[in-house]
Order: structure tokens, then C-alpha cells, then sequence
């Protein structure tokens, strides 16, 4: 018996709303996500308070200082003190052992190893971002807020030295003497609306 | 003029199958890409050097003292005191040093003359420095049902780092 041919339908999906939806995604996507450079480190775990609110104004010149505490591979608070995270390094604020540890141990989640790496002055560093502010014609006194992001463990006279290190006159590379930073912004993450600031360990 | 060998002009169906590679491809690079960052607020302080700060007008009116007293062990808050009057210790002490300065402040032609210095101890966590600052600063009042945040005081500076509890017991 011969049987007719017949030609299969073709199966025309309607690609329309899938694409409008896609779309939709992308766009949402590129809106929330954050492509600004933001010097935040995980590594500190920053105080909370509903009045912290985000400044009007940028800032001309930021300098961000990351004061907190290296994490086990656990995430539990080793027996190490406090260090600023700066430029891959670890610094210490006042001369270890008392404050601030000689070296830190830092747990490679790749290797699966701890490796060791010794901190080193942040005085001797801050100078540094002070002249660099200075050659490129930038008034250190006026023009730069220093942005401090402490852990909320940190304690506070290290904070305080921080500052002290900061406001010091400096001398620029013309051999003038120059005064230090004067502004300072302490960070701290906002909590909920009409929530109580967090006051027990985070 | 009659045109001849006019042609049926042909249906164009675009090739979708490229076109949503291209747009999966962006749609996954967004979502890998997107990191959750919780917000983050500053409060600003304003602390010239020493030598700066002299050269400045006269102050009208006293600085408001705020001393934070630490347990040194766990560096947890002991006690609040504003002047020479104490406030305890907890969330009770910050709302209480907000509503003095508030009842100082509000009001006052000086308001902005004002300058709160904190004071606290060296190992006192940062946490309640910040809860300090902010209890200085502002406070947050509900009015027709919307919540506002009022200014108090604009200057806040540090006093001169205290000495460790651990360092004056030895170590």
C-alpha cells in the first residue's frame, strides 16, 4: 500500500516572550551589579548602626584604610591581632608583639596550606600615600579624606593611633613640610531601618 | 508604467539561534558577576593636627566629653559617661547620652559651635566607638509616620590614645 507523503509540520516556537524575559534578567542584572572599583575587604566585618549613611558628596580624593583581623579557614578569629590590609601587605599600627602580631598566618584555600608572611611597618607606608598625594599637586590637609574600615573588633586606641599617624606632618619629595590628613570618615554598615544597632559579637 | 517581473518580496527570518547564545552568554556573565555588598554609611570626623587646630578662632562653648570605659580582657563597654555624670553601660546608655545631647543642642544659638570629644579607653571594641559617634551625631524621630534623621552634633574628634590596660599590667 503506498502511503502518502506528507510534510512533518514544522514546530514554530514562539521565541517572543522568552526573549522579552531574558532581556528583563539582563537588564536587571546590569543594573544591580556594582562595577565600581571599591576598596571594601571582606576580611573586616565592619561595626553596624542605623545611622551610618552613605556621604552626599563623594569624596575628591579617598585614601581607604582596612583595619581587621585574618580569618581561619573556618572563619574563626585566630590568635592574632589586628593588622591594615594595604597593597597585598599586612602592616602593623604600633610595634608588635603587644598590639598588633609580628606575623601572620593565612590559611591558602587553594593549596590547602598556611602560609606564614610578616607584617610590616604602616607608618613608613602612609608617608608614602601622603607624598604620592603631594607630587600630583593634591593639598593632603584639605583635598583627601582618609576612610577608615575597622573590623568591630578592633580596639579603638589602635583606631586612635591610626589617626595620630595620619595627621603627622610629612615631608614632600621639594623637601617642604607638609601637614598630614585632617579628614577622616569612619565606616560602618547600615543596619535595617528602626533596627537596634547590633550589640552583641557579630 | 507598468513594472514587470514584479517579485513577491520574500519573508526575513532572522536567525534567533545566535542572537539568544549571545544574550544567554550576557545573562550568565551578569549573575556570575554580581556580588551582593550590604550598604554602607560614613560619619565623618573632622581632626586637624595639633599644631593646625591652635590656629583656629577661640571656642565659644566646652567641649562635650564622652569617656568610654573598656573591660580590658574582652574589651567589651563597662560604662558610658558623659562629663562626670555615668550612664551605665548597654543600648540604655547610648539613647541616654543621645537624649542629653539632644536637650543641650536643640535649640541652642551654639548648636553649631559644638564639638563632642570621645574619649575612650584602648581596648574598648571599635563597635561601641562607632555606637558613641553615632548617638552623637543623630538621632532618629518618627514624624507623621515617616522616620527622619535629626543632626545633633557635626564635630566629633578622638582625645589622645590612652595607654593598653595590658601594657600598663605588664603584658
Amino acid at each position: 500500500m503506498r502511503i502518502p507523503k506528507t510534510d512533518p509540520a514544522a514546530a514554530s516556537v514562539d521565541m517572543t516572550p522568552m526573549i522579552d524575559i531574558v532581556f528583563q534578567l539582563i537588564a536587571f542584572f546590569m543594573v544591580i551589579s556594582n562595577f565600581e572599583q571599591t576598596e571594601a575587604d571582606e576580611r573586616v566585618k565592619l561595626p553596624q548602626d542605623t545611622l551610618a549613611m552613605p556621604p552626599k558628596v563623594k569624596p575628591e580624593n579617598e585614601l581607604v584604610i582596612n583595619v581587621g583581623f585574618l580569618r581561619d579557614e573556618k572563619n574563626n578569629l585566630p590568635e592574632q591581632g589586628p593588622v591594615v590590609f594595604h597593597g597585598g601587605e599586612f602592616c602593623w599600627i604600633t610595634p608588635p608583639p603587644q598590639d598588633c602580631p609580628p606575623a601572620v598566618k593565612v590559611f591558602d584555600n587553594r593549596a590547602k596550606v598556611v602560609r606564614t608572611f610578616k607584617t610590616v611597618d604602616f607608618n613608613y607606608r602612609l608617608e608614602q600615600e601622603k607624598r604620592l598625594y603631594y607630587d600630583r599637586g593634591v593639598n593632603v590637609a584639605e583635598q583627601v579624606t582618609v576612610v577608615i574600615r575597622a573590623d568591630s573588633r578592633v580596639p579603638t586606641g589602635l583606631i586612635q593611633k591610626l589617626i595620630q599617624m595620619a595627621q603627622e606632618q610629612f615631608a614632600g619629595s621639594d623637601g617642604s613640610t607638609q601637614a598630614g590628613f585632617a579628614m577622616f570618615a569612619l565606616k560602618a554598615e547600615q543596619s535595617g531601618e528602626g533596627q537596634a544597632p547590633q550589640t552583641s559579637e557579630p | 508604467m507598468k513594472v514587470r517581473n514584479q517579485k513577491v518580496a520574500e519573508k526575513i527570518e532572522p536567525q534567533m539561534a545566535p542572537m539568544i547564545d549571545v544574550v544567554f552568554l550576557l545573562l550568565i556573565f551578569f549573575m556570575l558577576t554580581l556580588k551582593i555588598i550590604q550598604p554602607e554609611g560614613n560619619f565623618n570626623i573632622n581632626m586637624p593636627a595639633v599644631a593646625q587646630a591652635q590656629t583656629e578662632t577661640p571656642k565659644l562653648l566646652p567641649d562635650f566629653k564622652v569617656r568610654l570605659i573598656a573591660d580590658p580582657l574582652s574589651g567589651d563597654l563597662l560604662e558610658v559617661r558623659y562629663g562626670q555624670r555615668s550612664l551605665g553601660n548597654g543600648p540604655a546608655a547610648f539613647q541616654l547620652l543621645q537624649q542629653l545631647i539632644s536637650e543641650n543642642v536643640q535649640g541652642s544659638p551654639f548648636a553649631d559651635e559644638v564639638e563632642v570629644e570621645i574619649d575612650a579607653d584602648f581596648d574598648l571594641n571599635y563597635r561601641f566607638v562607632i555606637r558613641a559617634v553615632s548617638a552623637c551625631t543623630g538621632k532618629v524621630i518618627e514624624e507623621d509616620g515617616q522616620t527622619k534623621t535629626v543632626e545633633l552634633v557635626g564635630k566629633i574628634k578622638f582625645a589622645p590614645p590612652r595607654q593598653s590596660a595590658r601594657v600598663r599590667a605588664g603584658g
